[in-house]
């Protein structure tokens, strides 16, 4: 009987590793051996971290890198402020009957490709779009404008891109936080603002954490939005690790470009966690 | 005499179901004040509307002389202990006692913490400050409660059925406790309830509450003996009851027949007629067992024993009148007398004339 239990959890467990193991972990040993190898003079492949150093002395290179960081923070506080109202109106303030209809309302756009959602915008927002169509008709506008290509389009996109990871994991807080308890606070004498960040935001943490993981990790390592919304101006660091892999053919620099960006997720994930006290065991949770 | 909290004519309507139909009443300072009803009678809505959460259709609510409706619940002088209790889980007792008194602009450290030290020691929590609230039992978490809100010297303390989720030694317990702790910090409670003992034992007044409306207001000996009404009879305590017929009356006593065929001599009671429908109330221990052949002025008449309910002291007997097949329930007291009792025995059983309760029927029972 106990036999059979453990060779049922190591069938179950087979694809997991293999997955892991032959996607993942060889293919980033590789990646980061790579990584520390270069051509010399002569073009011979060499031990060494030009490839590490060659970052640091170009400045266009970790000034994407640096932007790349700063704009998927913004990105994450945004889909926090917005996704935060929206998961508390679902779960506290809807009639339970909407409750169901309005979580598949914010599910929906995901059912659709990311690449079709971004086009979406593109038909909305071009010269010849949607809206500048609608601002000439109204008298507006007098010449269409250039509504792409632009930064606060391609946050936009990344915002509406990763919502729905900052709501869901809110609205499953949420859920658990008994509304005797908000009353409390008011009965207590608290107001609207003190509730908040006394009672509300202190109790869904966890969830803000986990949201806000996800949503950074997917903003930093995306790649289709910032560069159909952004443009050749997007400047995101992942559009410099396709540009050395496909364009350059230098797959040595673009593995060292890809372990730095692995390197700084990790780390303004660590220091997030650190700063809100929180576990990532819990978080994941 | 003081009076902490006035209610006038409180009507509240849910779309076509009123919760609440013209409930007024008043509190006197430092009472222990109960409303008791079953589930759905209003007494939560009542309560929600005194801590400003929900707003009367109509009538006047007063805290100490000052109206106040359309007061936010952050803004009126009355704490809630919820019926979940509702601590906040992420902070420790001390923090979830100080809130209150933070949000009033309390600052200073010191006396904060000399302040949450006093009330915890009041209900029994020295040295628990540091505690996380999931370390705590339902009791401690239930004086947390009330610490919370006792330490913003509410001039009424609301409390929604809070001694519900104990189990029944721990309630049992928290019953004594909390009427000490009242009259120790002499606060005005109202305290909302479907449970008769809890409000029996602690309260100094009653309202029974059924379908919104106040059926008697009174103190907990005068509700048990003297119901004004036959909700209130049935309601508190237990009772025996038959609806009958009055066929006499003389001076002070009436003689109702019974529906199963009874003849009843019972005080006399308003000004009903013979013929007049009524129903007949009798407590369990108002019936003797066995009643001795010179004792006047009591009702007899032979029952079979069904079964033995043992149960320490409040044991009873479950019988039934000759050819009939309703059942009474009768006190059995536990000093050894009634040993030889066995079911399917019969029993001569009996009750004084005065210890019947009758009502003109107004309604047909359900």
């Amino acid at each position: 009987m106990n036999k059979h239990i453990r060779w049922g959890f190591y069938i179950f467990l087979l694809p997991v590793l293999l997955w892991l193991v032959l996607l993942i972990v060889l293919p980033h040993i590789d990646l980061l051996i790579m990584s520390f190898r270069s051509e010399n003079d002569l073009g011979e492949l060499t031990w060494g971290v030009s490839n590490y150093g060659e970052f640091f002395n170009e400045s266009i290179y970790w000034l994407t890198f640096v932007r790349t960081a700063a704009f998927s923070l913004l990105v994450t506080v945004i889909t926090l402020v917005i996704g935060l109202p929206v998961a508390f109106y679902i779960t506290k303030i809807a009639a339970v009957k909407y409750k169901g209809p309005l979580t598949v309302l914010v599910l929906l756009p995901f059912w659709v490709s990311e690449l079709v959602r971004v086009y979406g915008w593109m038909i909305l927002l071009r010269e010849s779009g949607v809206i500048n169509h609608l601002l000439l008709k109204m008298g507006i506008l007098h010449t269409p404008v250039e509504m792409l290509y632009n930064d606060a389009t391609m946050i936009m996109g990344l915002v509406y891109t990763t919502m729905l990871f900052m709501v869901v994991p809110l609205i499953s807080v949420l859920d658990s936080l008994d509304s005797e308890m908000i009353e409390a606070a008011f009965d207590l004498g608290a107001n609207s603002i003190s509730t908040l960040f006394k009672i509300i935001i202190p109790y869904a943490t966890p969830g803000i954490v986990s949201g806000s993981i996800v949503v950074f990790m997917l903003t930093l390592g995306n790649y289709l939005t910032p560069n159909i919304l952004g443009g050749k101006n997007s400047l995101w660091f992942t559009e410099q690790i396709y540009n050395q892999f496909i364009a350059s053919f230098n797959w040595n620099q673009g593995s060292a470009f890809g372990f730095l960006l692995l390197a700084l997720s990790s780390a303004i994930i660590w220091a997030g966690l650190k700063l809100t006290k929180q576990d990532l065991k819990q978080v994941v949770q | 005499m003081d009076i902490d909290l006035t209610v006038k004519t409180v009507t509240k309507k849910f779309q076509d179901f009123t919760a609440v139909d013209g409930v007024s009443f008043d509190i006197a300072r430092g009472h222990f004040f109960s409303i008791l009803g079953p589930s759905g009678c209003g007494k939560t809505t009542l309560l929600r509307m005194i801590a400003g959460f929900d707003n009367p259709d109509a009538g006047e609510i007063e805290i100490r002389g000052e109206n106040v409706l359309g007061l936010p619940p952050n803004k009126r002088p009355v704490n809630m202990v919820f019926q979940h209790l509702a601590l906040f889980p992420m902070m420790n007792v001390a923090e979830n006692v100080a809130f209150g008194l933070r949000r009033r602009g309390e600052k200073d450290k010191s006396r904060l913490s000399a302040r949450v030290s006093a009330m915890l020691q009041r209900v029994g929590l020295q040295g628990f400050e540091t505690k996380q609230i999931g370390q705590l039992s339902g009791g401690q978490q239930q004086r947390v409660a009330i610490a919370r809100s006792l330490v913003l010297e509410p001039a009424v303390l609301l409390l929604d059925e809070p001694l519900g989720a104990l189990d029944l030694k721990l309630r049992e317990h928290m019953k004594v406790e909390l009427k000490k702790l009242q009259s120790e910090v002499g606060t005005t409670f109202m305290y909302i309830t479907h449970d008769q003992s809890e409000a029996l034992v602690m309260s100094d007044y009653i309202a029974v509450m059924n379908r919104g409306k106040f059926e008697q207001i009174d103190t907990p000996s005068n509700l048990y003996n003297r119901p004004q009404t036959p909700f209130v009879a049935r309601f508190v305590g237990d009772n025996n009851s038959w609806s009958g017929t009055i066929r006499e009356r003389n001076h002070d006593r009436m003689t109702v027949e019974t529906d199963d065929g009874h003849r009843f001599r019972v005080r006399k009671t308003s000004s009903a007629s013979p013929g007049a429908a009524v129903e007949l109330f009798l407590r369990p221990e108002a019936i003797l067992i066995q009643p001795d052949p010179g004792l006047k002025e009591i009702n007899r008449f032979s029952v079979v024993v069904r079964s033995i309910l043992f149960d320490g002291a409040s044991s009873r007997l479950l019988v039934s009148p000759l050819h009939s097949s309703r059942e009474l329930i009768v006190s059995l007291p536990q000093n050894r007398q009634f040993d030889h009792i066995k079911p399917a025995d019969q029993l001569e059983i009996g009750w004084s004339e005065a210890a019947g309760i009758t009502f003109e029927q107004t309604e047909p029972l359900p």
